[in-house]
């Protein structure tokens, strides 16, 4: 089925004029779309897809486009809709620590306007801060500071998502304590648009740590380093990343090419005093490593040109999978506290399926998060999933499909 | 309680059609002792921890996930309404059944199932107390965060549920940030899972979005939770204002110097008088408030926060600081605010306790308001509340025996809800709506917010009869209209825990 002229049209009538853009830059997939558009704010965003919704055309759902290796294939894709045009901090009280920004922001913008306030989103999401909000919370991909700090979906206050039906919805407030009506914001985070698009979201935030330090913890062998690691995290120290990093990732980081615990120092001056002092009695070796290193990791973690996988492995045993995963020729490191293992390089359809065997025997999941084409047909990118809930989700958000179809597999 | 009879119940004209088939079928799944459906049984469940009352049909006690999904699917094939239960300790009358049918009670499913340390993972039964589970992690050197004030008795399916806070929300988040999975029976019956045994799962956030749904998206039958290391170092002080308005500058100006301590609590000159000649903590009489406040870390980090604590307070007119040097002094600290509740309870014949939010740069104006508002009507007027995430706990005395007053403290309540609402606040922080705010919904959302909320309960399944009257407004054969429902949260002062 493709889109005809009389449907084309019917979609420039819904929106302003010059919102149209060049279908030919919105490539996704080699898939070039029938038509663009970058609206400002939420009502056009709503507005266009319920033009589109009601012609019977697909709306794929786009910021920075960072997580278009995310899910599955479109199953169609007619109109691209570009979100960067919804790039304003509508409002920021710093000292009610809450911003609400529409969609289309970056995080490095947002986090540029809070730092003038000393503040932040504790959020360092892969592949790094090019991300929009819109993204961020979409993809709800999180980095090295998961487990010492929040995920994104839990900084959310509160959101407002536009529909197919044409309708703005909002949930929650501005206020950091809040259960009056459903979390419906959580229903959108990590539904990789399915559901609805995110035009505006309220975030809490976090006063910026004094002092920062990064500290590279050496140990014999990738086993030590998992067992220093897990010391590192027993003692309740001032950090807020402790990664267990394989050979393979140590080198892509442009550290010396042998496994190694890196971990980031947060806190207060006294606070971070102590680590340090903690840390180099717990690894004499220690020595400060350059504060890139976490950006050339998120990076590592954005693939193009690799396949990255994401394994959710208990904290007690991250080391073995990261040992495997090297043995494989991947290069691999784990985030301790939140349980994850990145791994990045070349992998068959088969042994993904075997690796998600593993995980999931241990009570983790595996999720595709960079591959060409053709390995995310091959393998389901996400794994199990209350697959009859979502579907019951779908049916009333989107009963047409007119958003990102197929993403989350046939008839999703 | 009274055991249950095992004989067939009787015909009785008070029973909707069907009523005998009901409880056969559910005592064939359950087992007779399991199942309640006496009159005389059934009067200790038409209560929570509210006013409002609404007797169930049956009262049903599982023992298993598969109990539960029978019990579901039995209402359902009699067209009954389903309303989970717990401790039966919630504040805004989400365990009535108003409109009858199965109540589900959990309390019997109450083991700690598995204890992780090494990952920090706990999987408990619904019925498991807060406070249970955290004298069984203690000796592990973990504790779970949430800790409602009410712990001692409310359980861990009922924080699920209302998506629970406590004192240390501030800095550790509400129950929603601490579970990592569940699993539950959806209306219908079907038993699933949601979420994981890691802080993140892949996908949509489903676990997520079911606490705080209040029992209208299933019922929980078992919880993963995470568990967090116990700092290495707390300190627990104590700073004396004149009034509740310097009380709540200084919120603002601890958090202004970036310092987020993990417990931020007011408590005002009406409450202090009521629980000082009981416990003896030392709180001076004559304080307009206290802040109880907690910071805690690596013991330098401490030293330099609490000093920085105590210069804000100073600064905005605190008049003297405690700092509790042992564990015995932080303990009464805390007794305070523990016992404050029910010490209102004792002292008057009926009180109504308020959840409201706002953001906490508003909190001096609208403490203000509060205070005027409930002077205008005359109600003494008690505050204990969670300062430093702007969550409101006005406590409105009266007695309800004298004419009118009870129609006045809804009124007044009203109006105080109005003020959190126009300061750019929400109706309940963590209380819930249940039965008591849903009418207040409307204040925040509009048609188009509270249909996607509906259409959510339309996916799980159980719109029409799961705890039906509940988090939404309107809903079939529900009562309607402000009066009735709040006062679903006003508690008799003798009942009081």
């Amino acid at each position: 089925m493709t889109a005809t002229a009389t449907d084309l049209d019917r979609l420039r009538h819904a929106l302003p004029r010059d919102l149209e853009r060049s279908s030919q830059h919105y490539v996704v997939d080699g898939v070039t779309p029938a038509i663009a558009f970058a609206p400002n704010d939420g009502s056009e965003v709503a507005a266009l897809l319920h033009a589109a919704d009601e012609a019977g055309l697909t709306v794929a759902p786009l910021g920075a486009r960072t997580a278009t290796g995310l899910g599955r294939p479109l199953a169609r894709y007619d109109v691209a809709l570009d979100l960067r045009g919804l790039e304003r901090v509508i409002e920021y009280v710093p000292e009610d620590l809450v911003v609400t920004v529409q969609a289309g922001v970056t995080l490095a913008t947002l986090q540029a306007t809070l730092r003038e306030h000393g503040q932040y989103l504790p959020t360092d999401p892969s592949p790094g801060d090019e991300v929009t909000v819109g993204g961020l919370l979409a993809s709800a991909r999180s980095g090295a500071w998961r487990g010492h700090l929040p995920a994104a979906r839990d900084l959310i206050l509160g959101m407002a998502v536009a529909l197919p039906s044409g309708d703005v919805v909002h949930s929650g407030g501005r206020v950091v304590k809040n259960v009056t009506g459903f979390d419906m914001h959580r229903m959108h985070t990590g539904a990789l648009g399915a559901l609805g698009v995110v035009v505006e979201a309220t975030f809490k935030l976090t006063p910026l740590p004094a002092v920062t330090r990064t500290l590279l913890l050496s140990a014999a062998n990738i086993e030590a380093c998992g067992d220093l690691a897990r010391r590192v995290w027993d003692a309740s120290l001032a950090v807020r990343a402790i990664t267990v990093l394989g050979a393979r990732a140590a080198d892509g980081v442009m550290l010396p090419p042998v496994p190694a615990v890196l971990v980031e120092v947060a806190g207060s001056p006294a606070s971070a005093e102590r680590t340090l002092r903690e840390l180099r009695s717990l690894a004499p070796s220690a020595g400060e490593a350059p504060v890139e290193t976490w950006g050339r990791l998120r990076r590592l973690a954005a693939g193009p040109g690799a396949t990255v996988l994401r394994l959710g492995i208990p904290p007690a045993e991250v080391e073995t999978t990261v040992a495997a995963l090297e043995r494989s020729g991947m290069a691999a490191w784990a985030h301790l506290a939140a349980g994850v293992v990145i791994a990045r390089g070349d992998i068959a359809a088969s042994e993904v399926e075997a690796l998600r065997a593993l995980a999931v025997e241990r009570g983790g999941f595996l999720q595709i998060e960079v591959a060409s084409a053709a390995l995310r047909k091959a393998v389901d990118p996400m794994g199990e999933q209350e697959r009859l809930l979502v579907a019951a989700l779908k049916q009333q958000f989107d009963p047409r499909g007119t958003l990102n179809p197929g993403r989350w597999g046939a008839g999703l | 309680m009274a055991t249950s009879s095992t004989a067939a119940p009787p015909a009785s004209p008070g029973h909707p059609a069907g009523h005998a088939a009901l409880v056969r079928d559910l005592q064939n799944a359950l087992g007779a002792a399991a199942v309640l459906h006496l009159p005389e049984d059934l009067i200790a469940f038409e209560y929570d921890a509210t006013i409002e009352r609404a007797l169930p049909e049956v009262v049903v006690f599982p023992a298993t996930t598969e109990d539960v999904s029978a019990a579901v699917r039995i209402a359902e094939q009699h067209l009954r309404p389903v309303v989970p239960r717990g401790s039966g300790s919630g504040l805004s009358g989400g365990a009535v059944p108003l409109t009858g049918g199965v109540l589900v009670v959990l309390t019997k499913m109450n083991r700690i199932l598995e204890i992780d340390r090494a990952n920090r993972v706990a999987v408990l039964q619904p019925g498991v107390i807060n406070l249970q589970l955290q004298e069984a992690v203690a000796p592990h050197g973990l504790l779970f965060a949430p800790d409602p004030s009410s712990q001692r008795v409310c359980s861990l399916g009922g924080n699920v549920a209302n998506n629970s806070g406590g004192p240390h929300t501030l800095a550790h988040g509400s129950t929603v940030n601490h579970v990592l999975g569940l699993e539950v029976v959806l209306p219908g019956g079907r038993i699933t899972r949601l979420g994981g045994r890691l802080v993140d799962a892949p996908g949509i956030d489903l676990r997520g979005l079911f606490v705080g749904s209040e029992g209208t998206l299933g019922i929980v039958t078992e919880i993963t939770v995470r568990l967090v290391r116990a700092a290495p170092a707390v300190r627990t002080l104590v700073a004396v204002f004149d009034s509740v308005e310097a009380a709540s500058e200084a919120v603002s100006a601890i958090i202004r110097r970036g310092i987020i301590p993990v417990a931020l609590e007011m408590l005002d000159r009406e409450i202090i008088r009521l629980v000082e000649p009981r416990i003896h903590a030392g709180y001076p009489l004559d304080a307009g408030a206290v802040l109880l406040i907690e910071v805690e870390g690596l013991a330098e980090g401490v030293d330099a926060d609490g000093a920085a604590v105590e210069e804000a307070c100073h600064l905005a007119g605190a008049r003297e600081i405690r700092v509790a040097h042992t564990a015995a002094e932080r303990d009464r600290l805390w007794e305070a605010r523990k016992v404050g509740i029910g010490a209102i309870g004792a002292a008057s014949p009926a009180f109504y306790l308020l959840d409201g939010v706002v953001p906490r740069t508003r909190l001096p104006a609208v403490m203000r308001g509060v205070m005027e508002t409930s002077a205008r009507y005359g109600f003494r007027v008690a505050n204990i509340f969670h300062a430093g995430d702007g969550n409101l706990h006005p406590n409105l005395m009266f007695d309800p025996d004298e004419e009118g007053a009870t129609a006045r403290v809804l009124e007044c309540a009203e109006e105080i809800m109005r003020l959190c609402v126009d300061a750019g606040g929400a109706v309940t922080g963590e209380h819930g709506i249940g039965l008591e705010k849903r009418s207040y919904m409307e204040w925040i959302y509009s048609p188009a917010d509270l249909a996607a909320m509906h259409a959510v309960r339309v996916a799980f399944g159980g719109a029409e009869r799961f705890n039906p009257c509940k988090v939404l407004p309107g809903g079939h054969g529900c009562a309607s209209g402000h009066g009735a429902e709040a006062m679903a949260a006003i508690r008799r002062g003798s009942d009081s825990v």
